[in-house]
């Protein structure tokens, strides 16, 4: 002989409980969905989720977005060109070609550099491998757009985009070290 | 012999050998600025210390010379100490911005200080500011801040080079490096500094800025540049060859070679090559695979055809190809491109020989065997007469070398097809107004293996660095498919069916894929698969 389960009710028995078994079920499951319902409409405070593009998250100052080029007081790009920062890139992303520059004191100085945004897996290695606080990882990060070409971003968009207002300054300075005599 | 103990190491020494020579030949670490096996004592960096049992001071091991029964170390704590607070010294004024500084990477004090953690000075005065960038000649460029007086370039100019350009001026915290009145740094060997400048004090022009030197691998090889074959290392990347150095070779180069020869990686480079072999049909280009334009050119070779061949080729190379030729069309036709014969003789003193060509001798090696004993006037009287239908030249690499080349070419073309086999792109063939050209690009010096003999017959074997362009030819493979003929050249396999089908699977399939692209955007692939290259 089969056993049978205990509590569950055999085909064709005549009470009525019995045959409304899943009804509590259903309830407690309404009953979740409602207190969410309520609670979402009379506190709002209280939501996880967010009214995505109308309302943002804001993210903690450390948080690794988009990259930055600081500059240096005069509003040249602060950055020397020594590709450490190329170098410590594990997804390979950072192209610079370096120069020479005029003023013998600067010495060298990048002509190109470009970071390839899709390649990029915001790692943060590159702001750290910087000696001169030249590249930062910024608090951007909706940046969207239609080709891919143009997410292989430059110097004018890495350092003079709009939002920086004109550039970051770095906190490192030629002429001050130059004064210290560093 | 004098026998000495070197760090508990018994060794036994020629009379007179100093002590850091013996730890270098004994592959002990020692620090050094000054000291280069190839110039004078100096004696000035102070940093290569050693401790010699029953001796109260240290002494320097450059300028110690070992005597009988010495005991020697250099890894007490004394002369750790030592080596130390000599560090600091040298940084005093030197500017710690290794990240700019072209040197990094491949600099002895980089190395040292990051070995005793002196990142930072410990001097409370500032550091002297001195001139920067300075032009010291056309192809030296100097730092004077980053300068460590180690006069190592004053004595290359002094002892090496003879032309007394550099000297140090000043005194005390200002001295620096600098030129004699009136004079540049302007002497054929003045890259030389370059190399044993032991910080980034000096700094090549040409290769300045251009590549950071942990992407850069290198390969020994020959220079071509003339008939000295200096042991050349090339250093090159995905994006094409960047500078070449000498290697220590007692018996031919020392440890030197000339600024002419520093040129010689740009004929290697993509943009200097053809890319793929070209004939005009009606005034229009058509491009096609070398080793399929050499094979369609069969039947222009006839026993009508000469064949000019310059000293740039290996001895391998032109031992086959020449010796297919002449089993073909004859050994009267087989002609040696002379460049200035008449300085041939020409020397310098130092590296430098009249002869541009790597491998004159194994050419006339190669004459001697297969007894080929033609003249040039020969193969003018010819060409006037109009008696050859074809010629076939193995043009030279380091066209540079040959002022005669467009004067030649104008003789060349009195030819009615013209077979033109080079490595390095020139416009002169491009714009040459003949009706029956075709050009077949050639493997370049650093693509491939072979001998080259040197003006004292010494026979020096290289092998090949990398490869630029796959589908190129060697001279050989180049004239055996036009010859038809592959006799001890390729091995026969079983599947292809026709002689020259073989030929052709050979010459397809043994080569690597280019492993130098200019286009490339990846350039830390070297640090990341390094092994794989």
């Amino acid at each position: 002989m089969k056993a049978e389960p205990k509590n569950f009710p055999q085909s064709g028995a005549s009470s009525a409980g019995v045959g409304m078994w899943y009804l509590t079920g259903i309830l407690g499951g309404l009953k979740i969905t409602l207190t969410h319902l309520l609670r979402n409409l009379f506190f709002k405070k209280k939501r996880i989720t967010l009214n995505y593009p109308e309302e943002k998250y804001t993210y903690s100052p450390r948080f690794k977005g988009n990259h930055v080029l600081t500059v240096k007081k005069d509003g040249s790009l602060r950055c020397t060109a020594c590709m450490l920062c190329a170098t410590a890139c594990p997804a390979e992303c950072i192209t610079i070609v370096a120069a020479e520059h005029d003023d013998p004191r600067v010495e060298k100085y990048p002509i190109k550099y470009e970071i390839d945004m899709l390649r990029c897996v915001f790692c943060g290695f590159c702001e750290e491998a910087c000696p001169v606080d030249a590249i930062r990882m910024g608090p951007e990060w909706q940046t969207p757009d239609l080709a891919d070409g143009n997410f292989i971003y430059d110097i004018k968009r890495l350092a003079y985009r709009p939002q920086l207002k004109g550039g970051v300054l770095s906190v490192v300075d030629d002429e001050e070290r130059h004064q210290a005599g560093i | 012999m004098p026998r000495c103990t070197i760090n508990g190491v018994e060794i036994e020494v020629k009379e007179g050998t100093t002590i850091i020579q013996a730890m270098m030949a004994h592959q002990q670490r020692i620090a050094h600025y000054c000291w280069h096996p190839g110039l004078s004592v100096a004696g000035v960096c102070r940093l290569c210390m050693v401790e010699i049992e029953g001796n109260p001071r240290l002494q320097i091991a450059c300028n110690t010379v070992i005597t009988e029964g010495m005991k020697i170390n250099n890894t007490s704590e004394k002369v750790k100490e030592a080596v130390k607070w000599g560090l600091d010294f040298h940084l005093i004024n030197h500017p710690l911005d290794c990240p700019i500084c072209d040197q990094a990477g491949e600099c002895g004090l980089q190395e040292q200080y990051m070995e005793f953690g002196k990142y930072d000075p410990e001097m409370a005065e500032p550091k002297q500011k001195k001139r920067k960038v300075v032009d010291l000649g056309p192809r030296v460029v100097l730092d004077s801040e980053r300068c460590i007086l180690c006069s190592r370039c004053v004595r290359f100019t002094d002892e090496v080079s003879k032309s007394y350009e550099l000297g140090i001026f000043n005194r005390g915290d200002r001295s620096e490096i600098g030129t004699h009145a009136g004079k540049t740094l302007d002497n054929k060997y003045s890259l030389n500094t370059v190399d044993i400048c032991p910080v980034g004090a000096l700094t090549s022009r040409d290769f300045r800025f251009r590549q950071r030197v942990w992407y850069l691998k290198d390969q020994n090889t020959i220079c071509n540049g003339c008939s000295t074959g200096c042991h050349i290392k090339v250093y090159f990347n995905k994006e094409g060859f960047f500078r070449v150095k000498p290697v220590y070779n007692a018996e031919v180069n020392g440890y030197w070679m000339c600024d002419e020869g520093r040129d010689i990686y740009r004929f290697a480079n993509k943009e200097n090559r053809w890319q793929q072999g070209w004939y005009r049909v009606d005034g229009n280009i058509v491009e096609l695979k070398p080793a399929e334009l050499a094979q369609k050119i069969q039947s222009l070779v006839t026993s009508q055809s000469a064949f000019v061949v310059t000293g740039q080729f290996t001895c391998e190379e032109l031992d086959r190809a020449i010796g297919m030729f002449v089993k073909k069309v004859g050994a009267s036709n087989v002609f040696h491109w002379q460049n200035e014969p008449e300085r041939w003789n020409d020397f310098d003193g130092i590296l430098l020989r009249g002869d541009r060509n790597p491998n004159t001798r194994g050419l006339l090696e190669v004459f001697q065997k297969l007894q080929i004993n033609t003249h040039w006037d020969q193969l003018i009287q010819k060409l006037q007469q109009g008696m050859i239908e074809t010629l076939i030249v193995a043009a030279p690499e380091g066209v540079t070398w040959y002022p005669d080349f467009k004067e030649k070419l104008s003789i060349f073309s009195k030819a009615k097809n013209l077979i033109w086999l080079q490595s390095v792109k020139r416009k002169e063939v491009e714009e040459l107004p003949h009706k029956s050209l075709y050009v077949i690009p050639l493997k370049s010096y650093v693509e491939k293996n072979g001998t080259f003999i040197n003006y004292a017959g010494l026979r020096q074997s290289f092998k090949a660095v990398t490869t630029v362009l796959h589908e190129t030819l060697t001279l050989d493979q180049a004239l055996g498919l036009m010859l038809g003929s592959w006799e001890g050249l390729i091995p026969v396999t079983q599947n292809a069916s026709g002689v020259t089908a073989n030929a052709m699977t050979l010459v397809e399939t043994e080569r690597p894929k280019d492993r130098v692209l200019n286009e490339t955007r990846k350039r830390n692939e070297f640090i990341f698969q390094r092994g794989r290259l």
